[in-house]
């Protein structure tokens, strides 16, 4: 557990340091329930005791073994579209691929002030990333909040790259000679670490280095995020993060990422901010909670409060005799089916 | 899936489940799409992701701070125990020992004073000590078990001795 603050209040986070998963976990119906959700499965087995590439083999190139195979890496989008075994199936998921900001006073790169944030978002093409990294599987953000979820300003659109403009905004505020920016990111999204550097470099003229996050330094990165004791080592963050509904981004993403009691906070609290959210957590009426959201969402973007990147779908590889039906928030199965010709049924 | 499997999927969901799948997890978030699978909440969130009763038939606010919740009649859990105003707020009381019971962290917490009253089997409220506009939200994380989970094995009580950060 990662405790950020005991007192006036008790705030923290829990980081999970490792997965005791058994090799095979079973879901089975029940056949009594009455939340209007009744399962459509008799079985749900989870299959834990493969690798990711064995699982994709087994959905795209045969039956009978796995049904879906879900985070299917855009890379292997065009192969599970050509098997003649599985479908492909996308959503635009309530994720989000935003870079921190370091805006701690001690850190000597200005990200405490605004035009150099918003340079680096203006440095920086997102909707290339969308088509190079995520081969077009993603959305462009202009903020944090989806155009398909509730608190999104529909005038604000993501920013198309204009380097003159950033170059502009950036020397008015000066970046300190022969300091690199220091781009973080764990192994997975260091290709996308790489474009933003390259983008950044031509725009501004700023060489970076990029710090790839070993897998056995997560949990001691995530925790200094947290607690917020140490300054960070890096500029710019890229972290991945999700949405557990699409009513109230502000409060479990907006939050996290700005909020004082926010576990992705790289900097001192924003007043402006927690003044707003607060008066979004205690209001019950729909529309205030509505505008309320949308104004979060506007003062994040004028702020530049983050590199807001993209939102990247979710993609799954599905048997083809497998009706699954994707959610934007998790991944369910009660209204998943499968038809009389899949492997199950044969003995019918 | 052709037409004629998608028809016959039509048909068929007037009968009882039928069929496996074999599915492939590897997302960090496994263990609580497990649960979201075989755990219910007073709410869910629909395929667009807004939020829809669950076992809640209704969540209205009385007053600022006071929520009544109607639960849905005649819900069963997997080993046929009834599900309850009365399950909800064990729950709720269940929840309200920890510190930190939920590993995204501490702002999915209901206020430490707040209460769970049952008014009857189906009608329980909930009374905040100050309004809170993001409770619906919160119950997103607020599973609900039969007696028999919290008596073999609760949210990491068995096997951790404590609920901090199982929920």
């Amino acid at each position: 557990m990662a405790i950020q603050r005991v007192r006036p209040e008790f705030v923290a986070t829990n980081i999970i340091t490792g997965e005791d998963r058994t090799p095979r976990v079973v879901l089975e119906a029940n056949r009594d329930h009455n939340s209007g959700r009744t399962a459509r499965l008799e079985q749900v087995v989870f299959v834990n005791d493969l690798s990711p590439a064995e699982a994709l083999d087994a959905v795209c190139d045969r039956e009978g073994e796995i049904d879906i195979v879900t985070e299917v890496s855009p890379a292997d989008a065009r192969r599970v579209l050509d098997s003649q075994f599985a479908r492909l199936v996308t959503i635009d998921a309530n994720r989000m691929l935003t870079g921190v900001f370091n805006t701690y006073e001690v850190n000597d790169a200005p990200l405490q002030d605004v035009r150099m944030r918003e340079a680096l978002n203006w440095a920086v093409d997102r909707h290339r990333i969308v088509q190079e990294a995520f081969a077009g599987y993603a959305t462009p953000l202009a903020a944090l909040t989806p155009t398909w979820c509730n608190g999104a300003v529909a005038e604000l659109e993501p920013r198309r790259r204009d380097p003159a403009r950033a170059k502009e905004l950036a020397d008015a505020v000066g970046w300190p000679e022969g300091r690199a920016l220091r781009i973080a990111a764990d192994a997975s999204l260091e290709g996308i670490a790489r474009m933003i550097s390259a983008d950044v470099q031509d725009a501004l003229g700023i060489a970076s280095e990029i710090i790839a996050v070993p897998a056995d330094e997560m949990v001691a990165g995530a925790r200094a995020l947290i607690e917020k004791k140490l300054v960070p080592p890096w500029d710019v963050l890229l972290n991945p993060w999700f949405d557990l509904s699409s009513d109230n981004p502000a409060a479990f993403v907006h939050r996290e990422f700005f909020g004082h009691d926010g576990a992705f906070r790289a900097g001192p609290p924003d007043p402006e901010f927690d003044r707003i959210f607060a008066e979004l957590a205690r209001t019950i009426d729909v529309d205030r909670s509505r505008a309320l959201a949308e104004q979060i969402d506007r003062y994040v973007y004028e702020q530049s409060k983050a590199l807001f990147l993209c939102a990247p779908n979710a993609l799954y590889a599905v048997n083809r005799h497998v009706d699954f039906k994707a959610y934007r928030a998790t991944f369910e199965l009660a209204d998943t089916e499968v038809s009389a010709e899949h492997w199950s049924r044969q003995d019918e | 899936m052709s037409t004629a499997e998608s028809e016959m999927l039509q048909r068929d969901r007037e009968a009882d489940p039928v069929g496996t799948i074999n599915v492939f997890d590897p997302h960090p978030l496994n263990w609580l799409f497990i649960t979201w699978n075989t755990m219910e909440e007073p709410i869910r969130t629909d395929h667009d992701g807004y939020i829809t009763m669950a076992l809640a038939e209704s969540a209205t606010w009385r007053d600022e701070t006071t929520l009544e919740v109607k639960v849905r009649s005649g819900v069963r859990f997997q080993d046929g125990e009834p599900c309850t105003a009365h399950s909800i707020k064990h729950d709720f009381d269940e929840v309200q020992k920890w510190a930190a019971p939920h590993p995204p962290g501490t702002h999915l917490n209901f206020h430490p004073d707040a209460e769970c009253v049952v008014e009857d089997d189906l009608t329980c409220v909930f009374r905040l000590p100050e309004p809170d506009g993001l409770i619906l939200g919160k119950f997103r994380g607020f599973h609900i078990a039969s007696s028999s989970f919290w008596h073999n094995h609760g949210f990491g009580y068995k096997k951790t001795g404590s609920g901090e950060g199982h929920w």
